[in-house]
């Protein structure tokens, strides 16, 4: 899988090709417009992560360009703006998706699978993990080839542990990935633990290994150890 | 005091006082002249007696009038003659009169002659010089209050126009003041300065406005880069393992911080007016989401939810600020509710009340939308700028929100 990423703050730039590159990414990363414009040109990748404000030129035109010379690599906007127009202008020029700054490395992870699993449709828009198989079509999930009922929030977190599999991710991470801003209304996180505690039983009660592990009091890895 | 009444004042008085001396000195003065031409007729009267007393050797025949009584008394009188005021009996009545006394001596006797003439005619002299003055007095007062009432409005209109030009200033208008020109300098001076004022005062609120706008959204860039750093920190797990406290409370911070700025900037897109309220929005729709994303945490929470009355309501808005708006109204009431508490949604045509039980007294009116306010007694997360956000919002859409406090519940009302 191919990634470029194209961001003028290096050490942001640097965290996402890291973060990418554990997760089995091959990531090239530019700082400005003119470079990007001739990676652009010369190749295709299967996702593309664009900020908007360069040095030397706007990611929306880098866009326009991509879409005029019929590429089609998917492209993630990622932007200070948290401005309706711009992700309505981002969206129409042809990005897929759009995220705002400042963002999750693990939300970023979890976009690009999702356009990835979209271009190449060929594995059916299935996520794996060892016996665990998630549809993503049709949000179900089976072990060893058979369904397991989850609920939507269950469904939510095990698509987000397996695609950042691997990967600590605190409480902090998790509430915002469920609640968005309402994560402020959630006093504790005690009722988050409960949607897990029940995952992890539903997981184990279908034959499941016990995947799931709790780091520190700081939060969850999703990892076969 | 308007300045001109107090300008009038002085004046009135000043000039009573003028006309009250004057005519003193004019009746004094009047009374003056008036006596001298009397005694030159007394003295001509006197001169003609003394002729024809030398001529004839007697004295002549007293033939009195309405204005003129003569006597002749047998008693020696003074050699000069003297003049004094005095009452006469005339052939009709008695009057104030001037009289001329003097001694003469007429074939071996010697007379006091006394010669007199009214002085009616100073008299009404005086009341004429006093009606003036009254008359005079009353004009000016008349005058006075006239020309207050029908010249100086008109004349102090351009002066009242400023003043209510400034009385509805608002400084986010993007207008400049125009000033019609006036015929009067010290006004058209006074409507310069202002012009001039306003004009810097924009340009000073604009380039704040925009500050905050830059400064939070540059801010966004070096969040990104201290939260990614911070998540790839974590995969460290030995490190993880001595700081987990301290990495939460990074995270925490850097997520206020964000939401912070998202929400300054925010306010700072309203106020350029950078929404168009041109969509059609389903108030019911939106509430029906919202209240989706956050049943989890209602119900972790144990509140009851009361439909008081919930129709479809369709109102002009933009959808993005009905989202916000709707969103903080309910993340509030949810976020400063008691356990166990209450939630009462009424929707209806053109209003839309979300109430809430809470620990929190009753909000004073001057903290309700203030920026960065937050009660005392609160130990809930939030800056203080959601409600501030909706007043914004509303504002701009034209819709008005109305807070109440009864029995312990806070209610929020769009009349939309």
């Amino acid at each position: 899988m191919k990634i470029l990423i194209v961001e003028d703050e290096r050490s942001l730039n640097n965290s996402m090709v890291e973060y990418l590159t554990s997760q089995g990414y091959l990531c090239e990363s530019v700082l400005n417009y003119r470079d990007a414009l001739q990676k652009i040109d010369l190749y295709d990748y299967d996702c593309i992560i664009l900020d908007i404000m360069l040095p030397g030129g706007s990611g929306l035109d880098l866009l326009k360009e991509l879409r005029t010379e019929r590429k089609l690599d998917g492209v993630i906007i990622i932007s200070a703006k948290n401005s309706l127009d711009d992700k309505l202008a981002g969206l129409k020029l042809g990005a897929d998706d759009y995220l705002t700054k400042p963002f999750h490395l693990a939300e970023l992870s979890m976009r690009i699978s999702a356009i990835v699993r979209r271009k190449n449709s060929l594995a059916g828009n299935l996520v794996k993990f060892e016996e665990i198989i998630v549809d993503t079509d049709n949000s179900e999930v089976s072990i060893n080839d058979k369904p397991v009922a989850l609920t939507k929030t269950e469904y939510k977190f095990l698509l987000y542990f397996i695609i950042n599999k691997n990967k600590v991710l605190t409480k902090n991470t998790l509430a915002e990935y469920l609640w968005g801003d309402n994560m402020d209304l959630v006093e504790d996180f005690d009722f988050m633990y409960a949607h897990i505690k029940n995952l992890r039983k539903k997981l184990q009660q279908a034959g499941c290994g016990d995947y799931l592990h709790s780091i520190y009091g700081t939060g969850y890895k999703f990892s076969y150890r | 005091m308007k300045l001109f009444a107090k300008y009038n004042r002085v004046n009135l008085t000043v000039t009573i006082i003028i006309f009250l001396v004057g005519s003193c000195v004019f009746y004094f003065l009047m009374q003056y002249i008036f006596i001298q031409q009397i005694d030159e007729a007394l003295g001509n009267e006197k001169e003609e007696i003394i002729t024809y007393a030398r001529k004839y050797g007697k004295l002549p025949e007293i033939v009195n009038t309405e204005d003129q009584y003569i006597d002749y008394l047998n008693i020696p009188g003074p050699a000069t003659p003297t003049f004094k005021n005095t009452y006469v009996q005339y052939a009709r009545a008695k009057e104030w009169s001037r009289q001329v006394q003097f001694g003469m001596a007429v074939s071996n006797n010697t007379f006091t002659i006394v010669v007199s003439k009214p002085l009616e005619e100073n008299e009404s002299l005086l009341q004429v010089v006093v009606a003036i003055t009254i008359g005079m007095i009353a004009l000016i007062l008349l005058a006075g209050y006239l020309i207050n009432r029908a010249v100086l409005t008109r004349l102090w209109q351009p002066f009242y126009n400023t003043i209510s030009f400034i009385r509805g200033y608002d400084i986010e208008e993007k207008a400049h003041p125009a000033f019609p020109k006036t015929d009067i300098d010290e006004f058209d001076l006074l409507n310069e300065n202002i012009q001039e004022m306003t004009s810097r005062v924009q340009a000073d609120f604009q380039s704040l406005k925009e500050f905050t706008g830059n400064a939070a959204h540059e801010m966004q860039t070096p969040l990104s880069v201290i939260r990614t750093r911070l998540e790839l920190i974590l995969q460290n797990e030995a490190l993880l393992q001595k700081n987990a406290d301290q990495v939460n409370d990074i995270e925490n911070a850097v997520r206020k911080l964000s939401k912070l700025y998202q929400s300054l900037l925010l306010l700072t897109k309203i106020e350029h007016s950078q929404f168009p309220m041109a969509d059609l929005v389903k108030i019911d729709e939106v509430m029906q989401e919202k209240l989706d994303e956050i049943l989890d945490i209602i119900s972790s929470k144990g509140l009851h939810l009361e439909f008081i009355q919930y129709q479809p309501v369709t109102v002009r808005f933009h959808a993005y600020l009905a989202e916000i708006v709707v969103g903080n109204l309910l993340n509030n009431a949810v976020r400063y509710n008691t356990t166990d508490g209450w939630i009462g949604i009424s929707l209806k045509s053109g209003q839309l009340s979300i109430s809430n039980t809470s620990e929190l007294e009753e909000i004073k009116e001057e903290n309700l939308f203030k920026r960065f306010f937050r009660d005392g007694n609160t130990t809930e997360d939030g800056n203080g700028l959601g409600l501030a956000i909706v007043k914004r919002i509303c504002d701009a859409a034209g819709y008005r929100l109305e807070y109440s406090f009864k029995d312990g519940r806070h209610t929020f009302t769009l009349l939309f």
